[in-house]
């Protein structure tokens, strides 16, 4: 209980860090889509065009 | 039996004591609604009355369009007087004006924002020393928040005399303007000043009363009082907000200034609003600002570690206060400016993009050295803690990205140069600065400054903490990637912004405000929910920590009271040459902008002499103790704000 980080496995720390990447990464995208969307602009302009 | 006897006629004493408060609060209220909707007048009967009712000679009412809720109603006053420059409009000594009246403006606006903010720290503080289990503690938050409110009370005085001093020099300098402002706003300046009398009744009771109410139902009498007078604070401000914001945005008027009969449009012009929350906010992190200055002090003059380990403590609590509504000042700024360009697009131009420009690059660098400094005051924080050397390492990646960010921050879009200058350079921009001087460059800039600014606060909460939950791995590997992804998406979307036309990048500022917001609440939240239970490496020692550090709280407080004096003279300055906008003109010899420079000395001075008054209201504070406070002794765990470590 006292260091419960230091029991966890390198694999495992890196599993959880690229897990955590990839949700952080599907949020923001998600928000400035809303965000944009909302505001009546499109997000992806410069690819569209 | 006696005791409790005692104990009843006290109950009784408190009930009345609070009907009384709650009814001065009101009674003003009362009083000015039948006369509010008719500016005092009679109220114009004969408009709705049938003609044949009226005598033959009676005039007709007349009725007018207001100027900008397009009702009509009838015309209950006289039009704005047409100024001349001469004694009678203008009476004046062989001095400008405009100056007296901005120092006499800027000293009981400093004040007055003091004393409203205080007593809301202080409710909140003596609300937690109420709610908290633990005896000691409890006792230190009431000792807090005893500090707090004492320090407002000398204060409180001289912002008496100070908006005295006021309206003496608007009355003796431009009468027929204030004349003009008295006539329209009478109901609301009669309500003022009986709020007025109220809050002083309130505040010398709350002040006074504090031992005697010290325990028990008292004791939640008298936070209620704090209450009451934190109401009725905020509605003085308010009221006293009413009259800028007409000035600036008039309503309730027609197009030649004549005032329409309703009150209630006359106060809530379209900027009213979003004054009040700006001036609302502002008004906090000031408070907290010069409480932390107040702190850091006492911490400086302390002669014992005892006193030292309390006044840091309460630096802390404050300058986190302060910091707390820092953050959502910008936004609540964004909202005011929104609004001024919503009523008039020129406004806005000639604050953000023309005449006063320049003073918003000003703002620019104060509100990143506000930042620095807050990051320098967590940094040197951590010599509190032992276990938090860890962190040290960190501090140099961190001061690297936020001196990057504030150099980009205050790049100027365009500069005044000299026709040779201007050919040497190839145009107004320079070829690779001009780039950062752009709203894309500096959103991220500002953006990436907050972020990290919460990132140090993260790292100061785990100061000497280590996380024991069952998953403190995937939190600390949810809080990387948060924060990771967070930079790579702001400083992405400014990149993303050069490329894309005007009219899609001005909407990247929201997501990157959002990414900056879900790093300080998720993040936050989720480090104080991990740090629930944690392994403490070692105390906090409060009172161990660098002189530098206080410094820095007094640089924190300067900074606030400075920019406040800045934005003060922006909003001012954009009515140009009107008294009220485009409804009364200003015709004295001093309706011209001034230069930077002259606008820069004034506000340093109006600082210099605030500083200079507030040390003595501080020394007369010293002067009061008889007592050490209550000691927070070294090594001791010290209550902190919710949230921190």
């Amino acid at each position: 209980m006292a260091d419960q980080e230091s029991q966890v496995s390198t694999g495992t720390k890196v599993a959880f860090t690229i897990g955590s990447l990839i949700l952080a990464t599907i949020y923001f995208t998600a928000l400035d889509y809303a965000l944009m969307n909302m505001q009546g602009l499109d997000f992806f302009y410069l690819f569209r065009k | 039996m006696a005791t409790l006897n005692k104990q009843a006629q006290k109950k009784i004493w408190a009930f009345l004591a609070l009907g009384t408060f709650v009814g001065l609060l009101l009674l003003p209220l009362f009083l000015s609604l039948p006369a509010g909707a008719s500016g005092g007048a009679p109220a114009p009967a004969a408009s709705t009355a049938p003609p044949t009712a009226q005598p033959a000679d009676a005039k007709p009412v007349e009725k007018s369009r207001d100027i900008w809720y397009k009702t009509e109603g009838p015309v209950v006053g006289a039009p704005a007087p047409k100024t001349v420059d001469g004694p009678k409009d203008y009476p004046r000594y062989n001095f400008e004006s405009r100056v007296l009246l901005w120092v006499a403006n800027q000293q009981h606006l400093y004040y007055g924002s003091f004393v409203l903010a205080v007593p809301i720290f202080c409710m909140v503080i003596e609300y937690m020393g109420i709610i908290t289990k633990d005896k000691a503690l409890a006792r230190k938050y009431d000792q807090l928040a005893y500090d707090f409110i004492k320090i407002s009370l000398t204060a409180y005085s001289l912002t008496a005399i100070l908006g005295g001093i006021l309206v003496f020099t608007y009355l003796t300098l431009y009468p027929t303007f204030f004349g003009y402002l008295a006539s329209i706003f009478r109901p609301v300046m009669h309500t003022y000043a009986l709020l007025f009398v109220a809050e002083s009744g309130t505040l010398y009771i709350y002040y006074y009363g504090w031992d005697r109410m010290r325990e028990g139902f008292l004791k939640w009498v008298h936070v209620s009082m704090s209450v009451v007078l934190n109401v009725i604070g905020t509605v003085l401000m308010m009221l006293a907000n009413s009259w800028i914001a007409f000035m600036q945005s008039p309503a309730g008027v027609d197009d030649q200034g004549r005032y329409l009969g309703n009150i209630w449009h006359v106060i809530h012009t379209t900027l009213w609003n979003p004054i009040n929350v700006h001036r609302l906010i502002g008004n906090m992190a000031f408070g907290g600002g010069v409480v932390a200055a107040y702190a850091a002090y006492r911490f400086l003059t302390a002669k014992t570690d005892e006193e030292r380990a309390h006044y840091d403590w309460m630096g802390y609590v404050a300058m986190f206060i302060g910091v707390c509504f820092l953050i959502p000042l910008p936004f609540a700024g964004y909202w005011l400016m929104r609004e001024v360009y919503a009523y008039r697009q020129q406004m806005g131009i000639t604050l953000m993009g023309g005449l006063l420009a320049w003073l918003f690059i000003i703002q620019a660098v104060m509100i990143g050295s506000l930042f620095l400094t807050t990051n320098y005051y967590l940094w040197q924080g951590l010599e509190r803690m032992r276990g938090a050397e860890r962190y040290q390492k960190y501090i140099k990646y961190m001061v690297f990205v936020l001196i990057t960010c504030f150099i980009v921050w205050l790049t100027p879009h365009t500069m005044v140069m000299t026709p040779g200058e201007l050919k040497a350079m190839g145009g107004q921009q320079h070829p690779v600065l001009g780039n950062y001087g752009v709203m894309s460059a500096k959103n991220g800039a500002i953006n990436t400054i907050i972020t990290t600014t919460v990132l140090s606060f993260i790292m100061y909460q785990r100061g000497n903490k280590v996380p024991t939950v069952k998953w403190a791995s995937k939190g600390n590997a949810f809080l990387f990637g948060l924060f990771t992804v967070a930079y790579i998406n702001i400083i992405g979307l400014a990149i993303y912004g050069y490329y894309i036309p005007a009219n899609v990048r001005v909407g990247l500022s929201v997501p990157q405000v959002a990414t900056t917001l879900s790093c300080l609440f998720i993040g936050v939240l989720l480090n104080s929910i991990m740090l629930k239970g944690a392994k403490e490496l070692g105390p906090t020692v409060w009172g161990q920590i660098s002189v530098r550090s206080q410094y820095a709280l007094i640089m924190l407080a300067t900074a606030f009271t400075w920019m406040m004096g800045l934005m003060g003279y922006i909003r001012s300055s954009v009515r140009l040459f009107w008294h009220v906008n485009e409804i009364m003109r200003d015709n004295s010899p001093w309706a011209f902008t001034h230069t930077i420079g002259f606008a820069a000395n004034m506000i340093s001075f109006n600082v210099l002499f605030f500083w200079i008054t507030i040390l003595f209201v501080f020394w007369l504070g010293s002067l009061g103790i008889k007592k050490a406070p209550a000691a927070a002794p070294v090594g001791q765990k010290v209550p902190v704000p919710a949230g921190s470590h």
